[in-house]
């Protein structure tokens, strides 16, 4: 008894919210749905729902935050995720091998990552700048190789191809305890979303590399003179990033068959970087946790999904969403500031 | 007597820590007070009080006589903070006009500003020419600006944070020369400060604090010692004495030879023996923290060799000095030494975490058992090894940042500036831990412009002047005005 009321008394709630930020906003907007929308938002069903629609832009947010703990931003990773996606398929649908197109993600994404990493380690151009350059050229690389169009997996230009290659869209979208109470089951994306988040929450809290990644990001200088290899601890960063990125990239893929040259990946790297900061890692750099990104996701997944729900305009749905992650910047900044005063 | 500020009975709690508990603080008009104290004795709280951006909890203060307000303290009392708020893309009196710009239908009087500016600075007995850049200033002259600034407002009262920390010798005469220029003029000045031997120097009277409480305070008469001031700073009487011992060196471990950078040292050779303490001095823009950044490869490229054990290494990096057992700690903690988002035990392995992972994974109870190490080894201070390494006093952080150095085994340790924003108390352990430190082997080099540091520690000297090491001091020829004589340009 004296311990729960010593626990109440010393519990640091400034602190607590500050930390788990995300945690609390998203508690709080469960509880405004659930009033509003009753169980046709309170259900397993729905959820899953939520958690299977975020679950792409989720992981690429998962590299986006080692990025920016590191004290860097990624502009690129949309486009990224279109011009792996498309490379995917048509390596696929041309050799008939998935584990060729799977290889070829991964060779992409960690190339990407390379690119971007050396720009800014080696050659010191701002993070923002060099994504924003990448960011460019690989949705134009994507545009002009295929033709502005898409490409749909199975076909060749329009004609269905010979090998069987469709085994590929299991990836994606094989569902798993499908029963009375799921009635559409667990589609494995959200275990693979779930299962990245927690390796990067290890990686982070727990390796030489994840502890250096939080050094470089709150003091570049004190961490250089301490023999951190900070351009290297940064360039994996990029590659670590690139290569969720690629991940996701093939979960798009295989969960619709098909990449848009000009669409796919429209707007990721924004809603990405938009979870990271709702899950309360700071754009300076240093601080910051996989997991609120996770919840600052599902953050976004829950607005957009009431809003539907709703029948409100999904043209308002970026209004929402962008005034939460103002809201939370200024929250994060009112504490913070406060903290350190006294 | 007329005194400028009377403060009395000043209470002020953060939560439940009582950090000033009923202190009483005056100041004469017209005189140079000192307001002396270890880290966390509750000086800056005060003066935070003082300068109204803290509250305080009771207690009352006058200003010239009248009952302190908000206004009022706005506009007679000038905080100029250690971290000077400069701009330096700005010039002299753009930086002094900030915010209150004189303007002439709407384009800015530049006539008029700098004119005044002038004037400004011709009251310090100053002269300079008002359109330089801030950022072209040494660190004497940004100080002079910020009074400057303070003199422009009309203040009264100047709070003059440790304005002497980054001077060397040169510039902290001429900070003073400008103290006395004004107290002069009736304006009354508090100099917050560690080193006792400026205060003895400079100031009229002193008051100590000590955990919150007033200690002592009195007038700076003849008589009155730096061990005097300690004594009440410390709460007992601080040993100076015995932390240097004579020792047995080795043989030579580290040699450099005619290492230059342009513009930065030029042709400098100097040697290391084992369990050697070797100092190197000089005033500002002498080299010495550009020629050792060179050495421990974070300032590269450069001309001449570094011999290790007889074998010369191409320093470039960070990582190449620490695989050649170099170490070194950087001057400035808080921009070059701690990361202030990792907490105690990870700013301590922070150099060695990717030798003590276990496939990538740190071992907490690895981590635990190196940081406990050094915890005792050094007297840490902390409560808990999981703080962030801000929660500690600057002392503590010091040696956090020197554990960090020691945890990579290395055979040679440089320090540049080692005890910097360290009280009295803590500086000595520093220096005893140093000494013992060379017994059991270790070398060090110690930059430093405090010559009673150099002289409590080390076994000899070389002084550099404008990038050149001039000479060479054994410890009986170490003397402050050999080393100055020499620091300044002379000759022997």
């Amino acid at each position: 008894m004296t311990y729960a009321k010593n626990f109440v008394k010393n519990f640091n709630y400034k602190k607590f919210l500050v930390e788990n930020s995300a945690l609390v906003t998203l508690v709080l907007l469960l509880i405004i749905a659930t009033a509003i929308q009753g169980s046709a938002f309170f259900n397993i069903n729905n959820f899953v729902n939520i958690l299977f629609n975020n679950a792409i832009v989720g992981i690429i947010a998962l590299g986006m935050t080692i990025i920016i703990i590191a004290g860097g931003i990624d502009l690129s990773v949309g486009s990224a995720a279109a011009l792996t996606g498309l490379f995917t398929i048509t390596t696929i649908n041309h050799t008939g091998s998935i584990t060729l197109g799977v290889l070829a993600a991964f060779a992409t994404g960690i190339f990407m990552g390379l690119f971007n990493g050396v720009l800014v380690a080696h050659f010191r151009v701002p993070a923002f700048i060099a994504t924003l350059g990448a960011m460019q050229i690989f949705r134009s690389m994507s545009l002009y190789f295929w033709d502005g169009g898409g490409i749909s997996l199975g076909r060749i230009g329009g004609t269905p191809i010979e090998h069987d290659v469709l085994s590929f869209l299991a990836f994606s979208n094989t569902r798993l305890f499908q029963g009375d109470l799921l009635q559409r089951g667990l589609p494995l994306p959200i275990f693979y979303w779930i299962a990245l988040t927690i390796i990067m929450a290890i990686v982070c809290k727990k390796t030489a590399l994840g502890r250096h990644i939080y050094a470089i990001g709150s003091n570049e200088r004190a961490a250089n003179l301490s023999a951190v290899k900070v351009k290297r601890v940064k360039i994996f960063v990029f590659m670590i990033s690139g290569a969720l990125m690629a991940f996701a990239a093939l979960v798009e893929a295989s969960r619709l068959g098909s990449m848009n040259a000009a669409t796919s990946g429209g707007f990721y790297e924004l809603q990405a970087i938009a979870a990271v900061v709702i899950g309360g890692t700071a754009m300076s750099g240093g601080r910051g946790k996989p997991v609120g990104t996770f919840f600052g996701m599902l953050t976004l997944g829950v607005i957009n999904n009431v809003m539907n729900q709703m029948g409100l305009s999904s043209f308002l749905v970026g209004t929402i969403q962008g005034s939460i992650v103002i809201i939370a910047v200024l929250f994060q900044m009112t504490m913070s500031r406060k903290e350190k005063k006294f | 007597m007329e005194f400028a500020v009377e403060m009395k009975g000043i209470k002020k709690s953060f939560d439940e820590n009582y950090v000033l508990k009923e202190v009483d603080f005056a100041v004469e008009k017209g005189s140079i007070h000192a307001l002396l104290g270890e880290n966390g004795a509750g000086k800056s709280t005060l003066m935070n009080i003082l300068g109204n951006v803290l509250r305080k909890d009771d207690g009352k203060i006058f200003i010239c006589g009248e009952e302190g307000n908000p206004k009022l303290i706005e506009e007679k009392v000038a905080f100029i903070h250690q971290e000077l708020s400069l701009v330096n893309d700005l010039n002299i009196f753009e930086n002094l006009y900030l915010g209150k710009e004189i303007s002439k239908g709407f384009l800015l009087d530049t006539k008029t500003m700098s004119a005044r500016a002038k004037e400004v600075f011709g009251r310090m007995g100053v002269d300079i020419n008002p359109y330089t850049m801030v950022s072209d200033l040494n660190p004497s002259y940004k100080q002079m600006t910020e009074i400057a600034r303070a003199l422009l407002k009309n203040a009264q009262i100047i709070i003059m944070d440790e304005p002497t920390t980054s001077l060397t010798d040169v510039e902290t005469e001429l900070i003073f020369g400008v103290m006395k220029a004004l107290r002069a003029e009736g304006i009354s000045l508090i100099f917050i400060s560690h080193k006792l031997n400026e205060v003895l120097q400079v100031c009229d009277s002193y008051t100590v604090l000590r955990d919150g409480e007033l200690v002592a305070s009195g007038k700076v008469e003849d008589g009155l010692e730096e061990k005097d001031l300690s004594t009440h700073m410390v709460g007992s009487e601080v040993n100076t004495e015995g932390i240097y011992r004579p020792r047995d060196v080795g043989r030579i471990i580290f040699e450099i030879k005619n290492m230059s950078k342009d513009r930065e040292y030029k042709n400098v050779s100097l040697h290391l023996k084992k369990g050697e303490i070797l100092g190197v001095t000089g005033l500002l823009g002498d080299g010495r923290t550009e020629l050792f950044a060179s050495v421990y490869g974070v300032n590269a490229p450069y001309e001449g060799k570094v011999i290790i054990e007889g074998k010369e290494v191409k320093m470039s990096s960070a990582s190449t000095a620490m695989k050649n057992k170099i170490a070194y700690v950087p001057k400035n903690r808080k921009e070059n030494g701690i990361i202030s988002d990792l907490n105690i035990k990870e700013n301590l392995v922070l150099s060695i975490m990717q030798k003590i992972s276990q496939v990538g994974f740190l071992k907490n109870s690895v981590v635990e058992g190196i940081t406990n190490d050094y915890k005792s080894k050094l007297d840490i201070k902390l409560s808990s090894l999981n703080n962030m390494i801000t929660s500690l006093s600057g002392g503590n952080q010091q040696k956090v940042v020197l554990s960090k150095a020691l945890c990579t085994k290395p055979s040679v340790v440089i320090l540049d500036n080692p005890t910097q924003g360290v009280d009295v108390g803590a500086k000595m352990e520093i220096y005893r831990q140093i000494v013992s430190l060379a017994e059991q082997g270790y070398s060090f080099i110690i930059l430093s412009n405090e010559i009673p540091e150099l002289q409590r520690t080390c076994d000899r000297v070389y002084v550099m002047f404008q990038g050149e090491l001039r000479r060479e001091f054994s410890r009986d020829e170490m003397t402050e005005e050999n080393i100055m004589l020499i620091a300044t340009g002379g000759k022997i």
